[in-house]
């Protein structure tokens, strides 16, 4: 569609190639562009294919925790929950209250750090340099207590099958309860900076819409399928673990656009805090892990368990033949599902919105590649 | 040589003779799949067992999908159907479009490599009523054909694109099977069972 | 076979006959820590010591190298996981700006390319075009276990075993993800190398670092042809 029909031109191919700046990690975008509208699009995937369900099949379930942690990198907790939540429903393990406690909270905490990337690389897309140093600068003081607690600040391996890995430190409730003001006020900070900020509105207000339908025939989950008007949230709607006995709205868009998405998110961000809160004060004490196998064993049998990422539905189909390997392990990556809607939302787009609309989706491509 | 010989499909938690995957031999590692320790004694399987919601979505989904279902199952609340390929497309298009099933959401295609048959397994979702359902399809491994599911679900289209560079599935009427995730040139499916394990060659 | 520095008879970089430590022996700095030094690029002799060979240029070289040490533009390179603690140590708390170093999206005006992440298969050939864009003098980091020897991916069938295979590196640091802190070090490694490598000239042969006593049963038996026990530094098979 060109602005002057009359006009015979040509259109240009435009590789955006698997290393650009706006660099969501290796991904491939060619562009056939008129102008500067963007006439196709064809997505290419791939660069960072691990084989990890493969790979998956010759390591035990122990040892496929530290696969899970590599595949969505920046919430490395939902990701191990999830799959030690499908081990668990094959072996039909009751896990301690406490160790879902502190499982909850540690995922909240870990997508509110998520979010609070995707703020300071969004920006970072859009232009903006400064929301990106305070959104990395909030994420340290996560990642200080995920050190504490777990020994690392990326690749946990914490949450194990039954429940977690160790005791959490004696200070840790103090800490988590005065890391929740901190939070508080860090994402206020990067919010006033950027939702209602006149330039960031102009380029992502109206710009790669989806509506809710095409949203779930594409199989759009999360903050995506959210900010298109769906109120569908796996904690809420086949909730798991201890969220039934937690309180918190569900943030939902108008639009579908890139600043509904980016909206959805900040809220998102904000009820993680006070979902994290309401598991300080429920929390009690009590083992952290049920008497149990050292080598998990599930017999033979299937599950399919799905929990909610920051980037939208991971599920885990898990088959399983009573060794103490997985026979089949495949992963529902939110991110790979999310990206198959980009074609569609890139639709007459200018160039300077395709980086725009692919930020918006907030693809990892660890998951996206497996 | 080692008692590595184990065939390497074998799904039974049957201990091997001298299942001894403490000091493999170096010819052996790069051929055969690691050897599996299996469970001293047989585990009690607690069965499958569906709730209340599963078993309401289970009846729904078979009368929905009344002539084609060859077998069903299910745990907690997400029931299993088995359909042959050649009614798939119908089976599937009955889920999507009932008003109480409303599967609209394609949530996950796999395959799991049984190496007599390939089995398709399509999981769907429905946001607003929040029903789950899963399909399953047993093929052939010397004729893995399907159809294709593009026609009912735009997110079908990767789904299949990616099994099919992984495990070689064929879907018929996709509109375009090229390789997603493998680079151009691969040879072989590693999805599947034959494919050899710890060979990689250095690049 | 050894990078020769003279720009005209560069041989083409042959990927596995990059010489590697032999098994058996242990190039490591105990008293540095964690990230070692390999041998990689140096800065091709400039015009100078091309049009006058032997005239010693020693500190005007050991001038451009403080100039370039500080202020080391990274391509912006991440790969996986490793990109999020490169990420993390470019922003406010680990600063990476104080050391000069910014990351530039072009790889035709940056020095250092730094592989944070894993090498797959279907991005190796992307990597070594990238590689060849950028000008010299420049030098090539490996973050992670991943871009070091193929990380925890070590069995897979698409993986490539270390990004060594495809481009020469000057410095691994290991980690899965490595600190921040563990990145900077290997930085502030890379410095101290290219100020070494100016003040020994483009062609002097690498340092020799401290070799560890690795006891010998139990492992791999050399073949008669390696220089086992007697190290020139050059590391090179007969």
């Amino acid at each position: 569609m060109t602005t002057h029909p009359e006009l015979e031109t040509v259109d240009m191919m435009l590789n955006m190639g698997p290393q650009h700046p706006s660099t969501h990690g290796v991904f491939r975008m060619v562009l056939w562009i008129d102008g500067e509208r963007i006439v196709d699009m064809e997505p290419h995937i791939g660069y960072l294919h691990r084989g990890s369900e493969k790979l998956c099949e010759g390591e035990s379930y122990g040892q496929v925790v530290t696969l899970f942690d590599r595949l969505d990198y920046v919430s490395n907790f939902n990701n191990e929950q999830v799959f030690c939540r499908a081990v668990e429903r094959l072996m039909d393990i009751e896990v301690p209250e406490r160790a879902m406690y502190i499982r909850t909270i540690l995922c909240e905490l870990n997508r509110v750090a998520s979010h609070l990337l995707f703020l300071g690389t969004y920006a970072l897309d859009a232009g903006a340099m400064t929301p990106v140093l305070y959104a990395f600068r909030e994420r340290e003081r996560i990642q200080n207590l995920y050190e504490a607690v777990s020994g690392a600040r990326m690749m946990h391996n914490f949450i194990r099958i039954g429940g977690i890995k160790e005791e959490v430190p004696a200070d840790f409730v103090p800490r988590v309860r005065q890391l929740l003001g901190e939070l508080r006020r860090g994402v206020e900070e990067c919010d006033n900076l950027l939702t209602f900020n006149e330039v960031f509105l102009a380029r992502t207000r109206g710009v790669g819409v989806i509506d809710s339908d095409t949203a779930v025939s594409y199989g759009l989950t999360g903050p995506c399928l959210r900010a298109s008007g769906l109120a569908y949230d796996v904690r809420k709607d086949h909730p798991y673990e201890i969220y039934p006995n937690i309180s918190f709205t569900v943030p939902v868009g108008e639009y579908g656009d890139c600043w509904d998405r980016y909206w959805v998110r900040v809220q998102e961000a904000y009820q993680s805090l006070n979902i994290v809160e309401q598991c300080l004060g429920q929390m009690t004490e009590g083992p952290i892990m049920p008497q149990m196998r050292r080598i998990a064993r599930p017999p033979k049998g299937e599950v399919y368990v799905h929990g909610e990422n920051p980037r939208g539905d991971i599920g885990v189909y898990l088959v399983s033949d009573g060794t103490d390997k997985p026979y089949r392990l495949k992963v529902r990556p939110p991110s790979y599902c999310n990206l198959t809607a980009l074609r569609h939302m890139m639709k007459d787009a200018f160039i300077a919105d395709a980086v725009v609309i692919l930020g918006s989706l907030d693809i990892v491509l660890g998951e996206v590649d497996r | 040589m080692t008692e590595q010989d184990k065939p390497v499909s074998e799904p039974e938690g049957s201990a091997p003779e001298g299942a001894a995957d403490e000091t493999p031999q170096v010819e052996a590692l790069a051929s055969a799949r690691p050897a599996r320790r299996a469970p001293p004694h047989e585990e009690e399987a607690p069965p499958e067992v569906l709730n209340s919601r599963g078993q309401t979505t289970l009846g729904l989904l078979m009368r929905v999908a009344d002539p084609y279902v060859l077998a069903h199952g299910g745990r907690d609340d997400i029931p299993w159907i088995e359909t042959r390929a050649q009614s798939l497309i119908e089976v599937a298009r009955r889920c999507r479009d009932h008003r109480d099933l409303d599967l609209k959401m394609l949530h996950c295609l796999l395959v799991v490599d049984y190496t007599e048959h390939l089995q398709a397994v399509y999981v769907l979702l429905s946001p607003v009523k929040g029903t789950r359902a899963i399909l399953k399809v047993n093929v052939p491994a010397d004729e893995p054909k399907v159809p294709s599911l593009t026609g009912l679900w735009r997110a079908a289209d990767w789904y299949e694109r990616e099994m099919h560079d992984l495990f070689g599935m064929e879907f018929e009427g996709h509109p375009n099977l090229s390789p997603l995730i493998l680079y151009e040139g691969f040879e072989g499916y590693p999805g599947l069972k034959s494919f050899p394990f710890n060979d990689y060659n250095e690049f | 076979m050894a990078l020769d520095n003279k720009p005209q008879d560069a041989p083409l970089f042959v990927p596995g006959s990059w010489d590697r430590p032999k098994a058996g022996k242990f190039i490591d700095a105990p008293e540095q820590g964690d990230t070692s030094t390999g041998r990689g690029n140096r800065p091709a002799a400039n015009l100078l010591q091309r049009g006058v060979p032997g005239v010693i240029t020693g500190k005007l070289d050991e001038l451009a190298a403080l100039a370039r040490k500080n202020s080391l533009w990274t391509l912006t390179f991440g790969l996986a996981c490793c990109a999020i603690e490169m990420m993390s140590t470019h922003m406010s708390h680990h600063d990476l700006d104080r050391f000069g170093v910014v990351t530039w999206p072009s790889p035709r005006q940056s020095d250092v390319m730094i592989v944070a992440g894993t090498v797959v298969k279907k991005m190796a050939d992307p990597i070594r075009l990238l590689y060849e864009q950028m000008p010299d003098p420049k030098w090539v980091i490996a973050m992670g276990s991943c871009a070091t020897n193929g990380g925890p991916y070590y069995r897979s069938y698409s993986v490539v075993m270390g990004v060594d295979h495809i481009i020469p590196v000057d410095v691994y640091i290991p980690g899965c993800p490595p600190r921040p802190e563990a990145l900077m070090d290997g930085l502030i490694k890379l410095q101290e190398k290219i100020q070494r490598d100016a003040k020994e000239g483009p062609n002097a042969k690498p340092p020799v670092i401290a070799q560890a006593e690795v006891p010998q049963e139990g492992l791999v038996e050399p073949d008669s042809t390696d220089n086992a026990g007697e190290d020139d530094g050059t590391g090179q098979t007969s």
